[in-house]
């Protein structure tokens, strides 16, 4: 039992329990050191990996996005910080938090995100560089600053075993290439190459993504749908929903229904994923993948 | 002169080159499928080349052909030889419809995007048609108030793109405008559009011919105005709609045909009209083409609409000191309004306490988790402070913008002067884009120096143009707006590559307050008031300007020397707010008219009133951008023109 001794409020505490007896309802609830640290997730990788640590954030920015994509539901009180590129600052001193996770998308508001709080931040998605190796590493660094390194070691570990899992169930579909796509309008699409979460978490299950040159472009690019005709073997992974106007339009494309994917119904449907996750997506996806191709 | 004449030709052969090199390089001529094709039959690379290569080719030709004519009818009908798609926002009416239709209502673009576009292009068009009926359809003012309706079609369509990521994707790539296809359904919607429109077109070359003659002559000749004036643009949005709604944005095809077509000879409107649809044809297959060989050849696929308007800048700039001969004598008017104020020292007096009543209520004011209400004290030392900062940022960047729009509209005399539209504000999105692509993760400091230096790299380009040209106000504005549309291209293609960091980009150009330290809220407020301080010396100019170059050559003004001083601190100005406010804004604008109507004439009193004025919209916009979704800010842009836009719809309505 930890009693509030003079060390034990921070003077933020303080002046945040005096404005709560003026205005109720602006003032976040008073908390005693040595509980478990207050998280305010701007990064959502960061935010995925702490509700993976069991460890549920205060604040996550965008809450309103990530609620529907998150393979791990937030608590239902967590406070929604506003953009992840521009989080309400106002909104984020109020929560009080004890750390702050981010990553190197929001470096540019780092230095202001600190005068608030400590930052914890990580490289995790960066063009042309696997982010799989690092959302693995990630939850054994996040539990570290959590103060619970034995839960990061227990969550890889637990991961691996999931994949490994689900990777024997698939491993009679590792004959033919994957590809990964998203579809954009109904002549473009998304292709996830190896430095996407997506593409590295196959690659991590023993099955080949036939898209070897996405570092050509961004690690989630554009591309014509004619690109897609090189892959005449690959089994063709739509992941997200499709709009409804280019679903009409993709019915008729001629180009479309002679891919041989299409063609031979190895058309794969998964949900729509976040694509900038962390290691729960990882495993959704996986899972997902996995029931797709069973039925 | 021979070589005129065979440009068109040239240019063909050379895009049906480029064509048949790309169609070559996918299966050799032994392969190709005979016709009739039977799809099932058919090897991917075969489908490739007759619904991909071929459509594509064919719409290339289909497009660029419907664009000229469109520009072509909107340049007879306007007598207007700046008039295209773009330039009159019809094409930006068509975005912005289409990006609302795919976010809220994707219902309605199911069976077909023409009607959303058509809707769309049609309301931009008409507005700007009838703002530029007030004013005599004056070629310059009718140019500047369609690309402000542009911008601002553009800039909400920009912020709803920011707050959905659903659809982003198609979005981005529509943008973009790629000519891409996948089968012939495109080919032949718009062929079937395209043909009863080049024979309309050929049936209204007689009227709008004795059009050319001027309205009472035509009227003499047994004309019907209006009907006339309406059925051609009628006509023009539908064409332009439906490129839009196949293709995307396809920038200054429209302005660059009827331009090829004059030069190639094409006298009278039935010439031009037909000549303008086969220079379109011959233009856009030429950039597609490029476009195809380059990827073809394994470099990157650009989308076609941003290499048009990469074109679309410089031509602008070319087509300017050919305007003379073409454009009505008619003087592009100001507005006079109210009388001069009997105290105009008191009013500014008033108009600073009123401001000053607003800081501390927006200090104070403000919206919490559990709704609106005025900060505790205990919360002071938070949250004061943050608020201060942005405030004090956001309304100097409103003094410095307000200002710099006061001094463009004395120069120019002309009162649609911006400073959105010198294209100070596309330099520095230009510099602050390389910025944020070329370092790994930029600090503020860096993006500040990038979005400055673009921003003065522009201001010198215009500056060095305007120069050559005699600082001719009406020039100075377009050439601005074209350096705008340069930049807004290159800006287009990035978001196109769909890269992370474009999102970077994308937020920055709807303006935040979010990323302000203290030390540059002050320095931004120090420079405003340096700069104020400098205006109020350089009042005596200001006064003599609009008179006209004669008169201040009379009295021995430096003419060119104070013109280029003003315009660089104009510059200065709007390039350090912009840094903050992202590019669109309409404070620049709304400031001084509201400064003039309140009685403040001289130009000291003006430049102080509109200072204040500016300060206080941009105080009123933070509030707006804190509090109407919090926690989600809001881009300050996005308030600044729905609080702006408004105003300049009223400006242009009053005679």
């Amino acid at each position: 039992m930890v009693t509030a001794g003079p060390q034990g409020l921070t003077r933020r505490a303080c002046l945040v329990a005096a404005a709560m007896a003026v205005v109720t309802g602006w003032a976040p609830r008073v908390r005693a050191q040595g509980v478990a640290p207050r998280v305010a997730a701007i990064d959502w990788a960061m935010a995925e990996t702490a509700l993976a640590l069991d460890h549920a954030p205060a604040a996550i920015a965008e809450l309103l996005r990530f609620r529907p994509l998150a393979p791990l539901p937030p608590a239902p009180a967590t406070v929604d910080l506003g953009l992840r590129g521009a989080p309400n600052i106002e909104a984020l001193s109020l929560v009080a938090p004890d750390v702050i996770l981010s990553s190197n998308y929001y470096a540019f508001i780092e230095d202001r995100l600190a005068t608030l709080a400590p930052v914890f931040s990580r490289t995790i998605y960066v063009p042309r560089e696997a982010p799989f190796p690092r959302v693995m590493t990630l939850l054994a660094e996040l539990a570290e600053v959590l103060g619970r390194p034995a839960d990061g070691l227990r969550a890889q570990e637990a991961a691996h075993v999931r994949l490994d899992g689900l990777a024997r169930r698939l491993s009679g579909h590792a004959d033919r290439p994957f590809l990964l796509i998203e579809i954009g309008d109904a002549r473009h699409v998304r292709i996830f190459g190896d430095d996407s979460l997506f593409g590295g978490t196959l690659t991590a299950m023993g099955l080949r993504n036939a898209w070897s040159e996405g570092t050509r472009f961004a690690f989630a690019a554009p591309v014509p749908l004619e690109r897609l005709a090189a892959f005449p073997d690959a089994r063709l992974i739509l992941l997200g929903e499709v709009p409804p106007h280019v679903t009409r339009a993709l019915r008729d494309a001629a180009l479309w229904n002679a891919l041989p994917p299409v063609r031979h119904g190895r058309l794969h449907r998964l949900p729509a994923l976040n694509g900038f996750g962390g290691m729960p997506t990882a495993l959704r996806f996986a899972d997902a993948l996995t029931g797709a191709l069973a039925t | 002169m021979t070589l005129t004449r065979a440009i068109l030709p040239l240019a063909l052969v050379l895009a049906m080159a480029l064509w048949g090199f790309t169609a070559l390089r996918l299966l050799p001529w032994a392969q190709w499928p005979a016709l009739p094709w039977q799809v099932d039959a058919m090897s991917v690379p075969q489908i490739l080349l007759s619904y991909g290569a071929m459509p594509r080719g064919a719409i290339a030709l289909l497009a660029g052909a419907a664009l000229g004519l469109a520009g072509a009818l909107m340049q007879a009908v306007l007598r207007n030889p700046l008039a295209d798609p773009t330039t009159l926002g019809t094409a930006a009416g068509a975005q912005l419809a289409l990006v609302a239709a795919t976010i809220f209502t994707p219902g309605l673009l199911v069976t077909s995007h023409l009607p959303v576009a058509f809707a769309g292009s049609a309301l931009t068009t008409v507005l700007v048609i009838w703002l530029g009926a007030r004013r005599d359809f004056a070629p310059v003012t009718v140019t500047i108030a369609g690309l402000l309706v542009g911008l601002m079609a553009a800039a909400i369509a920009t912020a709803l793109t920011l707050s959905q990521g659903h659809y982003l994707l198609s979005l981005i790539m529509w943008n973009g405008g790629a000519l891409t296809q996948t089968d012939w359904r495109g080919v032949w919607r718009l062929a079937a559009c395209l043909v009863p429109a080049v024979i309309l077109a050929a049936v209204l070359a007689r009227p709008l011919m004795a059009l050319s003659l001027g309205d009472a002559q035509a009227r003499a000749l047994g004309v019907r105005l209006a009907g006339l004036r309406g059925a051609t643009l009628v006509l023009a949005v539908a064409l332009s709609a439906l490129v839009s709604a196949e293709l995307g944005l396809i920038g200054f095809v429209g302005l660059a045909a009827p331009a090829l077509a004059r030069s190639l000879g094409a006298r009278s409107p039935l010439q031009r009209l037909m000549l303008a649809p086969i220079a379109g044809a011959v233009i856009l297959s030429l950039a597609d083409g490029v476009l195809m060989a380059t990827a073809s050849l394994g470099g990157p696929s650009l989308p076609t609409g941003a290499l048009t308007g990469l074109i679309g800048g410089p031509l602008l700039l070319w087509l300017l000191p050919r305007m003379t001969a073409q454009v009505p004598g008619r003087v592009e008017q100001g507005v006079q309004t109210a009388g001069r104020a009997r105290q105009p020292g008191r009013v500014i007096g008033s108009l600073a306490l009123v401001t000053l009543a607003l800081v501390l209520g927006l200090l104070l004011l403000g919206r919490g988790p559990a709704g609106w209400g005025l900060v505790p004290s205990a919360l002071w030392a938070d949250f004061l402070p943050l608020r201060a900062t942005a405030l004090l940022a956001a309304m100097s960047a409103g003094a410095l913008l307000a200002m710099a729009g006061a001094v463009l509209q004395r120069l120019t005399a002309n009162p649609m002067a911006a400073p959105e539209v010198l294209g100070v504000t596309g330099g520095a999105a230009l510099g602050y884009a390389a910025v944020v692509f070329l370092l790994a993760a930029p600090g503020i400091m860096a993006l500040a120096l990038g979005a400055a230096t673009g921003g003065a790299l522009a201001l010198t380009g215009l500056a060095a143009y305007a120069l050559r040209h005699d600082m001719a106000p009406a020039r100075l504005l377009l050439a601005g707006l074209a350096i705008g549309a340069l930049a807004s291209a290159v800006l287009a293609a990035i978001m196109a590559s769909d890269d992370r960091r474009a999102w970077v980009v994308l937020g920055w150009m709807s303006g935040t307050t979010a990323q302000v330290t203290p030390a540059t809220a002050l320095a931004l407020a120090g420079l405003a008031l340096g700069i104020l301080t400098l205006l109020l010396l350089a009042a005596r100019w200001l006064e003599i300007m609009p008179l006209g170059s004669a008169v201040g050559q009379a009295l021995g003004l430096p003419l060119i020397w104070a013109r280029l001083a003003l315009v660089l601190l104009a510059g200065l100005a709007t390039g350090a707010a912009t840094l903050l406010v992202g590019p669109v804004s309409f404070v620049g604008l709304m400031a001084p008219h509201l400064a003039r109507s309140l009685g403040l004439m001289r130009p000291h009193h003006a430049l102080c009133g509109s200072a204040v004025i500016g300060a206080a919209l941009m105080g009123l916009a933070t509030f707006g951008t804190r509090t109407l979704s919090y926690p989600y800010d809001l881009p300050l842009g996005l308030m600044a023109t729905l609080i702006g836009a408004p105003w300049l719809f009223i400006l242009l309505l009053r005679k």
